[in-house]
């Protein structure tokens, strides 16, 4: 069992591991947490999950980029793949669950997977539907699993242009569904007038936005 | 509104422009609008890919149509994949906009160093060559420029031949890599320009350069530096040489930290500077004092604003740009959306008509 000092140091380890990019640093950390008895969902929660808030902070204020981005998630996933079939099951708090997908008509999905890494990190439940979604697979998803969330995102101002319907679609079936939007052609304005209930600019915000969505709906 | 009444054609107003003189108005030379003009004409956006003929004339009908400069260009966005050996798909779907990748020729980090040049016959280029022969032939009074000349495109290129993520991936874990295919681009690139001026002479052809991928919604400036400015500046540079006298680079998207960068580039005298919503048009006439600056109506409110915010939108515009001294051209910041409303494209003109006279 390991040492206050030790876990926190293991914490910290796997913090700055994500933030380097360091995805060797990363696995070797996450099988140290398991070795020495550290709490799996406790290192997720206080290192690899503070440490993509910070990546996407930084993504946001023009500190990091794409390319950081992605292999900061890399070493996110690795560290992931090793702790996350160790969370103690049991737990009495519900991870929210979101649906995201490119909308049909684009194949454009390097922003939707930043989005994806973003609420992952933060410990939601995500379902990826990848890219050119068609329109009624989000209503079958959502149908199926009854998400808190469903994300869409569009590149293109032809595929925006499913989103309305897309909307409409999957309300019919389940009114109570926060849906957000994103994507280059997308505004606030536009959000709203499609029938979305949020808007996130760049993935360093959707996860607040997400939360904030939900407050706003009181859900 | 001016009293003067139309004095100059396009043509002749794009052409004050290259002279440095200031036309009689702004003006309107939209980004291509390739997909809009099938639409508008009745075809798919499919024909603006596939139907050399079709495009053509729907470009020349809607520029008359809208009072637009006629450029003529055959191109899409993805361009690069399929004739390096990869696969794309053409836009057939109710959603789809252009054609995209579906294989990418470059999977692995070997493929690199097996890298084949495209063939005179490969991917595209037989349907650009049959475009480009039909647009070389007429001589409008709307119609400035007969032959386009692209140059200073190997990152954008890259980005199509290995996929983004894995190029962007290597920037920071495989530069050397990365470098080399862009290199090897590069070469081909700037390599084909002396033969492509064999055939198509300099007078009045345009060059061209720009794309999306090195914007800093991806990549850093430091980054845009290393990567995609030095094959920028030799292929302009070797465009100069050529005799190729101006260039029409599209910055596209938000490439606020690198303007300083392009600028330093060597787009002619003058050089057509295209630039989107995320950049101010005030800031790209600072950093390119000597240039004609094009842009900037975000094209996302062609597509969703409703006539008259479209008109208005249009009007604030064409009056900031009217008071870059006259060295101002109006378009939308990127493509014209294939399927805005054609009442909204009818008032984004009737916009610069009404208020763009000097």
């Amino acid at each position: 069992m390991a040492t206050e000092q030790r876990t926190e140091e293991l914490i910290k380890g796997l913090y700055d591991a994500v933030l380097n990019m360091d995805d060797e640093g990363t696995l070797a950390l996450s099988r140290a947490v398991l070795d020495e008895g550290v709490d799996a969902y406790y290192a997720i929660t206080h290192g690899l999950t503070p440490a993509m808030e910070k990546v996407g902070q930084l993504y946001t204020d023009h500190v990091y980029f794409v390319p950081e981005l992605l292999l900061c998630s890399d070493a996110l996933y690795a560290g992931m793949d090793v702790l996350k079939p160790h969370i103690k099951t049991g737990r009495s708090e519900r991870n929210r669950q979101i649906i995201i997908g490119t909308i049909e008509g684009d194949i454009h999905d390097i922003g939707k997977n930043l989005v994806k890494i973003m609420f992952e990190a933060a410990g939601w439940t995500v379902h990826d539907l990848g890219k050119d979604v068609l329109l009624q697979h989000f209503v079958d998803k959502q149908v199926a699993i009854g998400a808190d969330v469903i994300a869409l995102s569009a590149l293109m101002t032809t595929s925006m242009l499913a989103m309305p319907t897309a909307i409409e679609m999957i309300k019919t079936k389940d009114p109570r569904v926060a849906i957000m939007v994103g994507g280059a052609p997308l505004t606030r304005d536009v959000a709203l007038r499609y029938g979305a209930d949020g808007y996130a600019q760049n993935a360093g915000e959707a996860v607040r936005e997400a939360k904030e969505m939900l407050e706003r709906l009181g859900r | 509104m001016s009293t003067k009444g139309h004095v100059m054609t396009e043509k002749a107003r794009i052409e004050a422009l290259l002279n440095k003189q200031v036309p009689d108005r702004v003006p309107m030379w939209p980004f291509v609008p390739n997909g809009f003009a099938v639409v508008y004409n009745g075809l798919t956006i499919a024909d603006a890919y596939t139907n050399p003929q079709g495009l053509y004339d729907s470009l020349r009908r809607t520029a008359r149509d809208f009072g637009w400069v006629f450029y003529p260009v055959m191109v899409y966005a993805a361009h690069g994949a399929w004739e390096f050996g990869g696969d794309v798909r053409m836009p057939t779907g109710k959603y789809d906009q252009a054609p995209v990748v579906t294989r990418h020729p470059i999977e692995r980090d070997e493929d690199v160093y097996n890298l084949k040049w495209p063939g005179p016959d490969s991917g595209f280029i037989p349907t650009a060559r049959r475009f480009a022969e039909l647009a070389k032939i007429e001589d409008l009074d709307n119609k400035p420029f007969r032959a386009t000349i692209a140059a200073g495109v190997a990152y954008g290129l890259a980005c199509q031949v290995a996929g983004l993520n894995r190029i962007l991936k290597w920037l920071i874990r495989k530069p050397d890599l990365a470098h080399d295919l862009i290199r090897q681009i590069s070469e081909w690139s700037i390599g084909g320009l002396p033969g492509q001026i064999e055939r198509i002479g300099v007078d009045r052809v345009l060059g061209t350069c720009g794309g999306p991928m090195g914007s800093n919604q991806l990549i850093s400036a430091r980054q845009f530096v290393e990567f995609a400015l030095p094959d920028i500046k030799e292929g302009q540079a070797r465009l100069r040489a050529l005799g190729v006298r101006n260039t029409y680079v599209h910055i596209c998207g938000e490439h606020n930290d690198n303007l300083p960068y392009w600028a330093q580039v060597d787009f002619g005298d003058p050089g057509i500077i295209g630039i989107g919503p995320e950049i101010s048009l005030e800031r790209a006439a600072e950093l390119f004092p000597h240039h004609i600056i094009l842009g900037n109506l975000n094209p996302a409110i062609i597509q969703t604003g409703t006539p008259s915010e479209v008109y208005e939108a249009t009007r604030q515009c064409v009056e900031s740009g009217k008071k870059l001294g006259g060295r101002y051209i109006f378009s939308p910041g990127c493509d014209l959306p294939p399927r805005a409303p054609v009442e909204n494209v009818r008032m984004m003109s009737k916009a610069v008509e009404d208020h763009g006279w000097y």
